[in-house]
C-alpha cells in the first residue's frame, strides 16, 4: 500500500484514469467531501471520514480503498491474523467460527485471535465505566466505528468527551497478543504483523493514524473479500475438530450487527443507530440536548452493521441471521471472567492512551467576522440558484455550492441553470 | 461595530401540529451559530431553548414565527405564534405544570419542562400571552 506521509491519510483513494466524474459518489458523499473538478472526482481529506459510501456507489469502480494487499504480509517473519466477527457471517450455515479461524491458519497466518473475544471483555469493560462514572454526562457514545469517531471530531468536537476512552476490539486484541508473542516466542517487534481482517477501510484510519493513541500495535488491515477466495479454498480443507481457537460467545460474535454492542450492556436505556444518515441526526439531537434518558448510544455508519461494511461479500441480510444463528448457538452469557476485567480496569488496562482531538470543519473561517460574511453571502447566493441539486457545477448541492462561491473556490456563473438562462436572454434579443 | 448591529438574521415559519418539519428550525440556527464558530456552551443553551419554544408551537398553536438574531453580544431570539394562549403564565413556568393533552403526552413530549428550560438556559427571558389569541418569548443567550 502507498502511502504518503505529506498527506492527511485516507483510506479511499479516487483512481483519476478510472474516473469519469460522473457524480454519483459526490451525492452520496454524507459530508459533502467530494467535488468534480475538470470531470474527475476529488475529496477535500478535512471532510472525509472514510464512511465509504462512494465506494459502494462508483459504477466505474475508480474508488479503491487502501488496505493491506495480501503480498505485504511477506516483510513480516511472523503474521496473526485477528478477524472481525463479521467473518464469521460471510459464509454458509455449516461453517463455524472455529472453522474460520483454521482456515485463516491454512492460507498463511502464523497465528489467529478471535477479536469477537476482545468484543466480550470490552463489553464488560464498558459496564464498569458506566457505573464508575455514574453522573458524568449521557449519553456516553461507542469508540468501535473509527467513521463515527471521525465524523464526531469534525461535525461533533463538544461530544468527544461523550466517547467512551475504552479501546475498541481490534486494538486490545492486537495488544494482548503483541505482549504474548514477544514475551513467549522471543520474537522483536518489528518481525510480528498483527493483521486485522476488515470489513471496511475506515479501519486503516485507526492504524494508521490512531486517534488514540500514538502508535497502534496493528501493523494493517486485509479486505474480507481480498482473502474471501482463499479462505473458501481452505476451508474444504480444514478436518482438524480438536484445536479451539474461538473463545467467544455470543455476546462478541453479536458486535458484528447494529444492536450487537448495546446487548451485551446490562443497563435498560441503550440505543442503537446505524447508517451515516441517522448517525449524524443522533449526534445532532445529542448535541442539541433534546436527547435524554439515553445511557449509552451505539453509532456504526453501515446500515445494519459492520455486516454491510463496503469491503464485505455476503449479502448483508443473509449476513444477519449468520450472527443471529451463531448468537442463539453460543449463548448470550457472557463468557469473560468479571473479577479478572475489573482488576485490568482498575489498572487503566483498556483507556485510551490520549484524548481524541477536534478538527472542526464547520466554522466558515476562523475569523468570527469573516465566517459571519460567508454564512451571509452563502445564503445570499443561494437564493439566486435554481434549488435542483444537479450537481452538474461540480458541487453536491445548491446549498454546498452556494457556500464555495461565498469563499471564492468556485463562481456562481458556473451553475448550468444560469448558463442556460443567459444563453436564453441572449438568443431572444 | 455597534454593539447593538445585527450580524445575521432569518425568520422561520413553524405550523402548528407538522411533524414533517419539526425541529428543523431549531437545528438550522444552530448549525448557523456553528458556522461562525459560537462556542459550544452557548451553542448548546441556544439549541435548547429554540427548540423547546419551536416545539411549543408544534404542539399548541395554529402557527408561529421564529425571528433568529445574531449581534456582537448576544443571540436573540423572538417566538411568536397565533395559538390558546397560556391562562396562568406563573404556573406554567413552573417545572412539571402541563397543560398538554393525553396525545401530547403520548408523544413524549408535555412533561411541563419546556418553558423552565427555556428560563433555565437563557440569560433573558420574557414571556407574554394572551389567552385565545397567542404568545410571544423573548429569548436572549449572551455570548460572553
Amino acid at each position: 500500500m502507498k502511502r504518503n506521509p505529506d498527506k492527511y491519510f485516507h483510506s479511499i483513494e479516487i483512481v483519476e484514469e478510472k474516473c469519469i466524474g460522473c457524480t454519483i459518489c459526490m451525492k452520496v458523499c454524507p459530508t459533502q467531501a467530494i467535488r468534480v473538478k475538470n470531470e474527475v472526482a476529488v475529496t477535500i481529506p478535512e471532510r472525509c471520514i472514510d464512511c465509504g459510501e462512494c465506494i459502494r456507489v462508483c459504477p466505474q469502480n475508480a474508488i479503491i480503498p487502501l488496505t493491506t494487499e495480501y503480498q505485504d504480509l511477506k516483510k513480516f517473519k511472523y503474521t496473526v491474523a485477528l478477524p472481525s466477527p463479521v467473518l464469521y457471517s460471510q459464509f454458509g450455515p455449516d461453517v463455524m467460527p472455529n472453522d474460520i479461524l483454521l482456515a485463516l491458519k491454512k492460507i498463511g497466518f502464523d497465528d489467529v485471535y478471535d477479536q469477537a473475544w476482545s468484543c466480550e471483555v470490552i463489553s464488560k469493560a464498558i459496564e464498569l465505566f458506566l457505573e464508575d462514572k455514574k453522573h458524568y454526562r449521557r449519553p456516553i457514545i461507542s469508540s468501535t466505528c473509527p467513521a463515527v469517531v471521525r465524523l464526531i471530531q469534525i461535525r461533533f468536537p463538544s461530544l468527544l468527551d461523550l466517547i467512551v476512552p475504552v479501546e475498541y476490539p481490534r486494538e486490545l486484541s492486537a495488544k494482548e497478543i503483541k505482549s504474548k508473542i514477544t514475551d513467549k516466542l522471543k520474537i522483536p517487534e518489528k518481525d510480528i504483523g498483527l493483521i486485522h481482517i476488515t470489513p471496511c477501510p475506515a479501519k486503516m484510519i485507526s492504524i494508521y493514524e490512531p486517534p488514540t493513541r500514538e502508535k497502534s500495535h496493528l501493523d494493517g488491515a486485509i479486505a474480507i473479500k481480498d482473502i474471501y477466495g482463499a479462505l473458501l479454498n481452505a476451508l474444504k480443507d480444514v478436518t482438524d475438530s480438536e484445536t479451539i481457537l474461538q473463545r467467544s460467545g455470543g455476546i462478541g460474535i453479536g458486535w458484528a450487527i447494529s444492536g450487537g454492542e448495546v446487548k451485551g450492556l446490562k443497563f435498560e436505556n441503550c440505543l442503537a443507530v446505524s447508517g451515516v444518515k441517522d448517525t449524524i441526526r443522533i449526534l445532532e439531537d445529542v448535541e442539541s440536548g433534546i436527547l435524554s434518558g439515553i445511557e449509552f448510544l451505539e453509532c456504526l455508519v453501515c446500515p445494519g452493521g459492520c455486516i454491510r461494511g463496503p469491503l464485505t461479500v455476503q449479502n448483508p441480510h443473509i449476513a444477519r441471521t449468520r450472527i443471529e444463528k451463531l448468537i442463539k448457538m453460543f449463548g448470550e452469557k457472557s463468557r469473560v471472567n468479571e473479577e479478572k476485567v475489573k482488576k485490568l480496569y482498575k489498572k487503566g488496562y483498556f483507556f485510551f492512551k490520549k484524548r481524541i482531538d477536534a478538527a472542526p470543519v464547520m466554522p466558515l473561517s476562523k475569523d468570527p467576522s469573516e465566517a459571519i460574511r460567508i454564512l451571509k453571502r452563502r445564503e445570499e447566493v443561494l437564493k439566486e440558484l435554481p434549488g435542483k441539486d444537479c450537481g452538474a457545477c461540480g458541487a453536491p448541492d445548491c446549498r454546498t455550492f452556494a457556500e464555495d462561491v461565498a469563499k471564492g473556490i468556485a463562481l456562481i456563473d458556473e451553475c448550468v441553470f444560469r448558463i442556460i438562462q443567459k444563453a436564453e436572454v441572449k438568443h431572444k434579443m | 461595530m455597534n454593539n447593538n448591529s445585527v450580524l445575521f438574521e432569518e425568520d422561520f415559519k413553524i405550523k402548528g401540529w407538522d411533524f414533517t418539519n419539526a425541529g428543523e428550525a431549531s437545528l438550522k440556527i444552530k448549525n448557523y451559530l456553528k458556522e461562525v464558530g459560537i462556542a459550544e456552551n452557548i451553542l448548546k443553551r441556544v439549541a435548547i431553548t429554540s427548540y423547546e419554544a419551536e416545539m411549543n408551537i408544534v404542539l399548541y398553536a395554529k402557527e408561529g414565527t421564529i425571528n433568529f438574531k445574531v449581534t456582537p453580544k448576544k443571540v436573540l431570539l423572538e417566538v411568536k405564534d397565533r395559538g390558546p394562549g397560556i391562562e396562568d403564565v406563573e404556573l406554567a413556568m413552573k417545572e412539571g405544570y402541563s397543560t398538554a393533552t393525553e396525545e401530547i403526552r403520548n408523544m413524549g413530549f408535555g412533561a411541563g419542562m419546556g418553558l423552565p428550560n427555556i428560563k433555565k438556559n437563557a440569560d433573558m427571558f420574557v414571556i407574554k400571552s394572551e389567552p385565545g389569541k397567542g404568545t410571544k418569548l423573548n429569548i436572549e443567550v449572551y455570548l460572553k
